[in-house]
């Protein structure tokens, strides 16, 4: 008969053949490789300090005819440890959900039961499907002073554990940060960004429950945030934006009254307007078409053909290298 | 939203926002009182209050489905009575510990005095949708035993925290009434016989 047997990491375990006595002469296989006989009492398969890779099947065979006469699932694993437990209402007034996790992996199947009470009421929390650790409560009354109590227990074959939170109806506000974030520039306006955002689609009634917002901005240059409360609307224009610098902005939100803060929203960057140098734009077009065609030294009368660095002599007689070529080669053309 | 906002259509939404403005900083009041009141009862912040006799419980249930009256209705009951408990904490405030305490006894007049204002605004309220403004009964339940000194703290303990979550609860009850209803222009429930 096939079996799972669960064992606790380092324990030492002894698996007997089914029914054969102790001198009976067996073969055991892990996952059908032959275990050898140090490894062996008797008929008894003894391991010691079992870790998880000696989970597996293990199979035992009467010597001669090699019958099968035991079978089991070994699987090597840990009972769980104290589970982190969280619950927050992103749908306020419509309800709250928890979610749930275990702080180390137990390598084997643990199931999770839930209890949430309210004062001396037993409430359900519908089970989520996906994800998987996570229910959810529907509001029954609003406004209470009445905390809930949740308390969730997981189980596996090797243990149990338990953890309880206690919160008021209040404080588990949280709603999911604002979405669809944009930020644009103003034209003419080069210390000017407009952003605007949209109320998270899992606040359900923004209209009776307002969200106020708290928007964060900063140059990606400086390490510093600026910082803006704005108790409502869905759209803000930065007026102080550095010149020309590319912009990082976030938004937060919160029920204008109860909880907390969301999470920051994906960030968005955005430069503020800035004016096109018109002079630059001319001059570089004539200058790559004259440098690919010519071949004589003539240089355009409007290009700059020497930067700072390249000048030679100072004063009124101060002349850039590149023009001294330009002079040298034309004395020589017309000697 | 309606072509033409009725003039009491305006005035509602007027005497909403006012009231909104009005519960919110009663509210914001109400929750430093509550933690001076802990600090210097000695109480622990914490403590379950078991719901006490007389004081209005802020909880309710299906109440997006309370008609503008039933909400403002509520709301006045519950105030009224919040308007006699405070009174009567005032005044136990003032024998238990005299001068001690002054800056206490000053915040709960004070917010005594913004209970006695929004139930005047309730009332306006309800003048406006040209319901009857129900008469106090006289005083009420008869008046509790004499409380150890105690019980009295907890008492006031509870009192504070309902109050905290009464003013949250009217500032949605106001948004909910100063919300325009789509064919009339009159604030939904309120054109509804209870």
């Amino acid at each position: 008969d096939s079996h799972i047997q669960y064992e606790r990491v380092g324990a030492d375990v002894t698996m007997k053949c089914g029914s054969m006595d102790w001198d009976a002469a067996v073969t055991w296989t892990a996952n059908g490789t032959d275990i050898d006989e140090s490894h062996l009492n008797g008929s008894y398969l003894i391991l010691k300090n079992v870790n998880l890779s000696q989970s597996g099947q293990y199979s035992c065979y009467e010597g001669s005819s090699w019958h099968l006469k035991y079978q089991t699932n070994l699987r090597v694993g840990m009972p769980p440890k104290e589970p982190v437990l969280m619950c927050r209402s992103n749908n306020y007034p419509k309800g709250f959900y928890c979610s749930w996790h275990l702080p180390t992996p137990t390598y084997i199947p643990n199931s999770f039961n839930i209890s949430v009470i309210h004062g001396t009421k037993d409430m359900v929390c519908e089970k989520d499907a996906i994800p998987k650790n996570r229910c959810h409560i529907r509001y029954i009354q609003l406004f209470s002073t009445v905390k809930y109590k949740v308390t969730l227990t997981v189980t596996n074959a090797l243990g149990k554990n338990f953890t309880t939170l206690t919160f008021d109806e209040f404080a588990i506000v949280k709603p999911d940060p604002p979405e669809s974030v944009v930020a644009k520039p103003v034209p003419n306006n080069p210390r000017r960004l407009e952003v605007s955002w949209q109320n998270p689609s899992s606040w359900p009634d923004p209209e009776s429950f307002p969200l106020k917002f708290f928007l964060r901005y900063r140059p990606l240059i400086l390490d510093q945030w600026q910082h803006v409360e704005l108790s409502d609307g869905t759209s803000h224009t930065i007026t102080d934006a550095y010149a020309g610098k590319e912009y990082i902005i976030q938004v937060a939100a919160k029920d204008s009254d109860i909880g907390t803060w969301s999470d920051w929203s994906v960030a968005v960057h955005a430069t503020p307007w800035t004016e096109e140098p018109k002079h630059l734009t001319t001059e570089a077009q004539i200058t790559e078409t004259t440098s690919a065609s010519t071949s004589s030294f003539m240089a355009p009368p409007t290009t700059k053909i020497c930067d700072k660095g390249a000048m030679v002599g100072s004063g009124a007689m101060a002349v850039c290298w590149t023009a001294g070529l330009v002079v040298a080669a034309y004395s020589v053309l017309f000697i | 939203m309606a072509a033409a906002d009725s003039p009491s259509a305006a005035l509602r939404r007027d005497l909403c926002s006012r009231g909104i403005r009005l519960a919110g900083k009663m509210r914001a009041d109400v929750v430093d009182l509550l933690d001076a009141y802990v600090e210097q009862q000695g109480l622990d912040a914490s403590a379950s209050v078991a719901a006490v006799e007389g004081v209005p419980l802020a909880a309710v249930e299906r109440w997006d489905e309370q008609t503008g009256t039933q909400r403002l209705l509520e709301n006045l009951v519950a105030y009224r009575a919040f308007r006699a408990l405070l009174a009567q904490m005032l005044e136990e405030q003032r024998e238990q510990l005299g001068e001690a305490d002054a800056g206490l006894g000053r915040a709960l007049a004070a917010v005594l005095l913004q209970v006695s204002a929004f139930v005047y605004h309730l009332e306006e309220l309800l003048r406006l949708e040209s319901r009857g403004i129900p008469g106090e009964e006289g005083d009420g339940p008869p008046p509790p035993p004499r409380l150890s000194l105690f019980e009295q703290k907890l008492r006031g303990l509870g009192v504070l925290r309902e109050l905290a979550q009464w003013a949250v609860r009217s500032v949605r009850d106001l948004r909910q009434l100063a919300k325009p209803s789509p064919a009339t222009g009159a604030a939904p429930g309120l054109a509804e016989s209870p």
